[in-house]
């Protein structure tokens, strides 16, 4: 694809352009799980949620769409196969601002340990496969808090496909990447965008500081390595429950 | 019609494309169609029509502007289609019902003006221009952008949100003082919006002084954006007939209509002072 360069009238002013912020202007701790799907992210978040539960932590979950905001306009537009890459894209964006400012934020100044089932990098990964450009992408969600610890589960793309195709009986219009034009059998459509996304995450493993995890390694074995890198990271202690 | 024979860059001149750059071959030309990247999956040379922009305050006449407008290039032989802010099949109602709960916080709100905008973009007014259509926008990004700026959203964020919009072949601003549009918008409705007048940024507990602190926000915003992006700035205060000459006359400039005579048929008479 030919690149065009930007032109001066739109392009960012280098002299205003703000620098990624890594500097924490608040107590709390954001950790986020990232991979595609069948790559066993969730349940590995789910276990490290149960654990922090038990001890009393002062913690928040949060997951990727999962506000009512966006859900009649996610529905309409999926229902009658409206979305491009950019709409598709930017009622995301929409759902997770919403998110950012009435959730994450707020948990986040007040002290939170909070953790995401995905995060700004799923966008990065998937919307980067539907052709959305990354500089576009990063811009759009440069409000976003970086994380503490972003943790990508990483499965060989033929396990993860089979747990998800295995585990339902169609796959759906846009998670199969129907849109993409890419094959007309669902099944092929699916593995060749998981495929792209695979390829988006890993492009990033480095630029964004990802903890690798082995999809494959046995559940407990895996969460035992997660818990042991969150207690490394992060001083739990204050997120502890306050003694009386 | 086509691009060609237009006179696009003669009469709008644009920051970092002086009007000699008309005379350069097509295929460099081309990406000035759009402000960055172009949306994924467009054509720009495919996009033959023209899009006419017309920014302005709420109360500047744009509405009755574009009525006019449509009825002039019709009557002239020109197809034309609309644009306007929550008018997206996917969005618009959703907005409105956002608007209705004043629940929604500044960056949502603006992530989901983007999307109603980028719907209406991509799905009605690409293949329009494709077609050859003229679009009359009412209103556009830079509304858009200037409502966020004001509410402290970076103005790099959100030219980079719209860095991949179409850029408008012409864009007027209707300038009005706040205080007229104040004036003209209570005789219109007998009361003065919640948003139109700012009210969720605790400027003012009296809704006049909260809505001439808004607009003049705003207006500071656009005068910054008329810099940018080259608006062409007319006097929203003199009379409707006064404002549509020289809006017809821009117009049939660029398109290369002869004619700019013009008089509206009765069903829109009563919009002609």
């Amino acid at each position: 694809m030919a690149t065009i360069t930007p032109d001066i009238a739109l392009a960012a002013d280098p002299a205003t352009a703000k620098q990624p912020t890594t500097k924490r202007d608040y107590p709390g701790a954001l950790v986020v799980v990232e991979g595609i799907d069948g790559s066993g992210k969730s349940t590995q978040l789910y276990l490290l949620k149960r654990w922090l539960e038990i001890g009393g932590y002062r913690i928040h979950f949060t997951e990727w769409n999962s506000s009512p905001l966006v859900k009649s306009a996610t529905r309409r537009g999926k229902q009658r196969r409206l979305l491009t890459a950019t709409t598709f894209s930017l009622l995301h964006a929409a759902d997770f601002a919403d998110r950012c400012e009435r959730q994450i934020m707020p948990l986040l100044h007040g002290g939170y340990l909070v953790l995401a089932d995905r995060y700004i990098y799923t966008a990065f990964a998937r919307d980067g496969a539907r052709g959305c450009s990354p500089h576009w992408l990063r811009n759009l969600y440069s409000f976003a808090p970086t994380p503490d610890i972003t943790f990508y589960f990483r499965a060989p793309l033929d396990v993860a496909v089979n747990r998800i195709v295995a585990g339902r009986p169609k796959l759906k219009y846009y998670e199969a990447g129907m849109d993409l034009g890419i094959s007309l059998d669902r099944s092929e459509s699916f593995r060749i965008f998981q495929e792209r996304i695979l390829n988006n995450y890993d492009q990033m493993v480095e630029t964004d500081h990802f903890v690798l995890m082995d999809g494959t390694v046995r559940v407990n074995k895996l969460q035992k390595l997660m818990r042991q890198i969150v207690s490394e990271k992060i001083a739990l202690q204050q997120f502890a429950p306050k003694k009386k | 019609m086509t691009r060609s024979s237009n006179k696009t860059h003669i009469r709008v001149p644009q920051n970092g494309h002086p009007a000699k750059k008309r005379r350069a071959p097509v295929a460099a030309e081309i990406p000035s169609r759009f402000y960055g990247t172009p949306l994924p999956g467009v054509r720009p040379e495919e996009l033959s029509g023209t899009l006419v922009v017309i920014e302005g305050t709420d109360g500047s006449g744009r509405s009755t502007q574009i009525s006019l407008l449509t009825e002039w290039l019709e009557s002239q032989g020109f197809a034309v289609q609309t644009m306007g802010l929550r008018r997206s099949y996917l969005v618009g109602e959703d907005i409105d019902a956002l608007l209705a709960e004043n629940a929604v916080t500044r960056m949502t709100l603006a992530l989901m003006y983007s999307t109603d905008f980028f719907d209406q973009l991509e799905r009605r007014i690409l293949p329009a221009l494709r077609s050859g259509l003229i679009v009359l926008a009412d209103r556009y990004i830079f509304t858009l952008i200037a409502r966020a700026a004001v509410r402290g959203i970076g103005r790099d964020y959100l030219h980079g949100i719209y860095e991949t919009a179409l850029r408008p072949d012409l864009t007027f601003w209707l300038n009005v003082r706040p205080e007229i549009a104040f004036d003209r918008e209570f005789k219109k409705s007998q009361t003065i919006s919640y948003w139109e007048s700012g009210r969720d940024m605790s400027l003012s507990n009296d809704l006049f002084q909260s809505f001439i602190r808004y607009q003049s926000m705003i207006k500071r915003e656009f005068e910054y954006l008329s810099k940018r992006h080259g608006f062409l700035e007319l006097d929203g205060e003199s009379s409707v007939s006064a404002v549509n000459r020289e809006l017809r006359k821009r117009i049939a400039s660029h398109l290369g209509i002869r004619s700019t005579q013009y008089r509206p048929s009765h069903a829109l008479s009563h919009l002609w002072r």
